[in-house]
C-alpha cells in the first residue's frame, strides 16, 4: 500500500467521522439558512410595499387626492390616514405605524432618514396643489391645467460601479465573498483542530508508524476539503435557485459561471489556508496553544478577506487588480471581481497559477516543518527548530487565556461584513469590523 | 530478525542511543530493559522511522526498513494514543486498512481480536467511554490487527492488573511461538525473566548485555547461594571470596565466585549451624541487571 492510497483512507476517515457528528449538518444548515434568508428576505418583507402617509393639521384634501393620483401614476402604493392632532401623528411616526407625517401640508416628519422616493412624491404633490391654487387665482381653467400638469413617468436606472452590474449584483457579491471566507476559515480551522487533536491524543505516533506524515496531512486536508466543497456547492446552488424564484431581476453576479469560479477559488483558497493551518497545528500539542500559534495567520487571513471585500466597490481599480492576483489575497478577491464582471479572461488564470505556485511552495516548506514537528510533544515547537529538525527540547512558550481570541476575531469580521452588506458601503463594513476587533481585544486585555 | 547496527541518536547534548548493536530473533520473546532514560523508547521508535538517526541502521530480515516493511509491523507506543471520539471497531478497522488490508479482511481480524480480548460488546462504543484497562486492550489490538511479523511493545505491562498481566504474557508467548519476532520493554524484571528467551539491557544509551538470557546468566562469574538454617547464623569467617548479600534469622544469601568449592562451603556451614536447605544458582535477571547497570 503506497502513501497515496493511505492518504485516501485518511480522507475517507475524516469524511466518515465528520458526517457522523451533527456539527457538520449544523454548519451546513446555518450557512444555507443565512444565504437563503439574505436573498429571499428582502422580497418577502417587500421593500417596495405600501407606503403609509399620515396627515395632520391643516393639510388640504386636494393634497391627499393629488398624492393618491401621483402615486397611482408612478406605480407606488400609498395609503393615507388623517390624524386629529400633530402629536398623535408624530407618535405614529415614532412607533413606525406610518412612514411619514405631513403637517399643515408643508412639513414632512420622518422617524429616521427620509424615504427619498416618498419625499419626492409628496413634495411633487404639494407643488401641484400650490400651482393649481395659483392657477385658479390667475383664472386658468382647471381642464387646461390638468392637461398641463399630467404626471410624467420618469424611469430609473442604477448603473453600479461596473457596466451591466447593479447594486443587487454588489449585494450578491458581498454574500458570495462572506460565504467563501467563512467556509475557508471554518474548514481550514477544522484542519487545525484535527492536527492538534491527533497530537494531543498521541494517536499520531500509532498512525505515523504506519504511514508517512505527508499522507496524513494531505489526506486530512483533502477529506475536510471535500466536505467544505459540498457545503459551497450546495449553498451556491441553493442561492442560484433562490435568486431565480425570487422577484430579483436576472443578476449577472449570481449566475452558474460565477458559482463555478467560486468553487474553483474555494478549492484553491482552502488548500492554501488549510495547509498553513495544518502545518502550524503540528507545532502544538495542546488546543489551548493553537490559537496563539495561528494568531498571525488568522490576522493575515482577515486582512486578505477585507482586501478582497474592498475590491467589490471598485473592482476595476489597479490596486484591486493587484490584490486579486496576489496569491494570498487572490482567493478572496478574484471571485468578487469575477462576479462583478471586472476580471479580464486571463486574470483568473494568472491568479490561479500564482496561487497554485504559492500553495506548492507552502506544501514543500510546510511538509518539512510538519514532519519534524508532528512527533514532538510537550511545549510549543519553535518554527525555526521545526524547520531545522533540530532536536533540542522545545522552549516553553505559553500564552494563557488566548483560546477565545479566534472566536472574537471571527465575530468582529462577521459583524463588519454584516454592517458592510446592510449599509452597502465597504468603508462602513471595514470600520465596523475594525472597531469591533478593537473593542474585543481591549475586552480581552482587561479581562486578563 | 530485527537488527540494530551501530545505532546512534543524539538529542542536543544528550546521547539517547550510543552505537547500539543488538538483535531480536523470530519465534522468541526479547525483553528490553534498562533504567529510566536509558533509551528504550528511542530505540523502539527508530524501528518505525519516528526518530531520525545520527548514525547506524535498523534492519529487518537483512534490509533497511521502509514504509512497506512497517506495514507488516505492529507497534504499541509508550504514550498510548487512539482517536478518543472514534468507535472501537471503526478505529481498529481503519488502522488495519492503513496497513494495506482490505475492508473485509480488516473487519474479520478486528472482530476476532475483540472477541478474544472480551471487548466484542464494546465494539460500537467510543474509545473514550472505555475504562483505562479496556483502552489498553484496544491499543494492543491496534498493534496486532495487521497480523504483524514483528511486534514492538513499549512497556505493555504498565498499569495492568494481575489477571490482565497473565493474559498479556500468554498472548505474547503465543505470538512468539507462531514464529513472530517480539520485542518489548519493561521495568518488571522478574516478569521479563519468566517470559523471555532473550534480553537486551541498555544503560545510558549503550547496550551493556544482550542475548540469550540463560547464557547471559551462566556467563557471569558470580553465583548466588541461599541457605536456610535452624539455630544461630553460620560462621563463615574462615572462608574467603564470600559476600553476605542478606542475612535474616533462618536465611542467609551469599554472593560467591563461580569456582567456589561448594563442598567446603557446606561443610563449613554445617559446622556452625543446622542446615535446612541449600541452593546454588547463577544470578537472576534483577541481579544481572544491577550488576550490569552499576558497573
Ligand atoms: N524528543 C526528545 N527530545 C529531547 N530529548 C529526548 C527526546 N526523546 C528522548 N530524549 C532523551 O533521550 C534519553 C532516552 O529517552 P527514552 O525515552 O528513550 O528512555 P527510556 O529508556 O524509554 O526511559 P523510560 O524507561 O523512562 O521510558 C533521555 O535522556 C531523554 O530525555
Ligand atoms: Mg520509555
Amino acid at each position: 500500500m503506497n502513501g497515496l492510497r493511505q492518504a485516501r483512507l485518511v480522507a475517507a476517515r475524516e469524511i466518515r467521522e465528520r458526517l457522523r457528528s451533527p456539527v457538520y449538518y449544523v454548519s451546513l444548515g446555518l450557512m444555507l439558512v443565512s444565504v437563503l434568508a439574505a436573498i429571499l428576505a428582502p422580497s418577502l418583507v417587500g421593500s417596495g410595499g405600501e407606503k403609509k402617509v399620515g396627515v395632520a393639521g391643516e393639510t388640504p384634501a386636494s393634497l391627499v387626492r393629488t398624492l393618491e393620483g401621483q402615486a397611482r401614476a408612478t406605480g407606488t402604493e400609498v395609503s393615507v390616514r388623517r390624524y386629529a392632532s400633530t402629536d398623535a401623528g408624530e407618535d405614529a411616526v415614532r412607533h413606525g405605524r406610518i412612514d411619514v407625517l405631513v403637517v399643515d401640508g408643508r412639513r414632512l416628519e420622518w422617524q429616521r432618514r427620509a424615504d427619498e422616493e416618498l419625499k419626492a412624491l409628496i413634495t411633487g404633490s404639494a407643488q401641484v396643489v400650490a400651482v393649481q391654487e395659483r392657477a385658479t387665482a390667475a383664472g386658468i381653467r382647471p381642464e387646461t391645467l390638468g392637461a398641463l400638469l399630467a404626471p410624467v413617468k420618469v424611469g430609473n436606472r442604477v448603473l453600479g460601479p461596473v457596466a451591466g452590474r447593479t447594486s443587487d449584483d454588489e449585494t450578491a457579491t458581498y454574500l458570495l465573498s462572506i460565504m467563501l471566507f467563512l467556509t475557508v476559515s471554518v474548514y481550514g480551522g477544522m484542519v487545525l483542530t484535527g492536527v492538534v487533536e491527533e497530537k494531543s491524543s498521541r494517536v499520531v505516533e500509532v498512525l505515523l508508524a504506519r504511514l508517512p506524515p505527508w499522507s496524513l496531512l494531505a489526506g486530512k486536508i483533502a477529506g475536510i476539503g471535500v466536505l467544505g466543497l459540498v457545503q459551497v456547492a450546495v449553498t451556491g446552488v441553493a442561492a442560484l435557485v433562490a435568486v431565480s424564484v425570487s422577484d430579483l431581476a436576472d443578476l449577472p453576479a449570481a449566475r452558474a459561471s460565477v458559482l463555478a469560479w467560486a468553487v474553483v477559488w474555494f478549492v484553491v483558497g482552502y488548500t492554501l489556508i488549510a495547509t498553513a493551518y495544518g502545518v502550524l497545528g503540528s507545532l502544538t500539542s495542546r488546543s489551548e496553544d493553537a490559537s496563539s500559534v495561528t494568531g498571525p495567520l488568522t490576522v493575515v487571513l482577515i486582512a486578505a478577506y477585507f482586501a478582497g471585500f474592498a475590491t467589490i466597490g471598485s473592482p476595476d481599480a489597479l490596486w484591486a487588480r493587484l490584490v486579486s492576483w496576489f496569491p494570498v489575497t487572490a482567493p478572496f478577491a478574484m471571485p468578487n471581481r469575477i462576479a462583478m464582471g471586472a476580471a479580464l479572461w486571463w486574470e483568473p488564470l494568472l491568479a490561479l497559477v500564482l496561487t497554485a505556485a504559492a500553495t506548492a511552495g507552502l506544501v514543500v516548506l510546510g511538509g518539512r516543518i510538519y514532519s519534524h514537528a508532528i512527533l514532538r510533544t510537550g511545549a510549543v515547537v519553535k518554527l525555526v527548530d521545526a524547520w531545522r529538525g533540530s532536536s533540542v527540547a522545545a522552549r516553553v512558550r505559553t500564552r494563557p487565556g488566548r483560546g477565545a481570541q479566534a472566536a472574537l476575531v471571527a465575530g468582529a469580521v462577521a459583524l463588519g461584513a454584516v454592517a458592510g452588506v446592510l449599509s452597502r458601503d465597504v468603508v462602513v463594513g471595514v470600520g465596523a469590523g475594525a472597531i469591533a476587533l478593537t473593542i474585543a481585544s481591549r475586552f480581552r486585555k482587561a479581562h486578563r | 530478525m530485527l537488527e540494530f547496527e551501530g545505532v546512534t541518536k543524539r538529542f542536543g547534548s544528550v546521547t539517547a542511543l550510543d552505537t547500539c548493536t543488538f538483535s531480536a530473533g523470530p519465534g522468541r520473546l526479547t525483553g528490553f530493559v534498562g533504567p529510566n532514560g536509558a533509551g528504550k523508547t528511542t530505540a523502539m521508535r527508530s524501528v518505525f522511522g519516528l526518530v531520525e538517526l545520527d548514525a547506524g541502521t535498523v534492519r529487518w530480515r537483512g534490509a533497511p526498513i521502509g514504509q512497506r516493511e512497517r506495514q507488516r509491523f505492529g507497534y504499541m507506543p509508550e504514550e498510548r494514543g487512539l482517536y478518543p471520539r472514534m468507535r472501537v471497531r471503526d478505529q481498529l478497522r481503519y488502522l488495519a486498512e492503513l496497513c494495506g488490508h482490505g475492508r473485509r479482511q480488516s473487519l474479520r481480524s478486528v472482530d476476532e481480536w475483540l472477541e478474544r480480548l472480551g471487548l466484542a460488546d464494546r465494539a460500537r462504543d467510543r474509545v473514550d467511554t472505555l475504562s483505562h484497562g479496556n483502552q489498553q486492550r484496544v491499543q494492543l489490538i491496534a498493534a496486532l490487527v495487521n497480523d504483524p511479523d514483528l511486534l514492538v511493545l513499549d512497556e505493555p505491562f504498565a498499569g495492568l492488573d494481575p489477571i490482565a498481566l497473565e493474559s498479556m504474557s500468554g498472548l505474547l508467548r503465543e505470538v512468539a511461538s507462531a514464529g513472530r519476532t517480539v520485542l518489548f520493554s519493561s521495568h518488571q524484571l522478574d516478569l521479563v525473566e519468566d517470559l523471555c528467551e532473550d534480553v537486551v539491557i541498555i544503560d545510558h544509551g549503550r547496550v551493556v548485555r544482550s542475548g540469550d538470557l540463560a547464557q547471559l546468566r551462566a556467563g557471569v562469574p558470580q553465583r548466588f547461594v541461599e541457605l536456610r538454617h535452624r539455630g544461630g547464623p553460620p560462621d563463615l569467617t574462615r572462608l574467603s571470596g564470600i559476600v553476605v548479600a542478606e542475612s535474616v534469622p533462618g536465611l542467609v544469601r551469599l554472593q560467591v565466585a563461580g569456582d567456589v568449592d561448594l563442598a567446603e562451603l557446606v561443610a563449613e556451614v554445617r559446622r556452625s549451624t543446622d542446615l535446612v536447605s541449600f541452593s546454588y544458582r547463577p544470578p537472576s535477571l534483577p541481579e544481572l541487571f544491577r550488576e550490569a547497570v552499576t558497573a
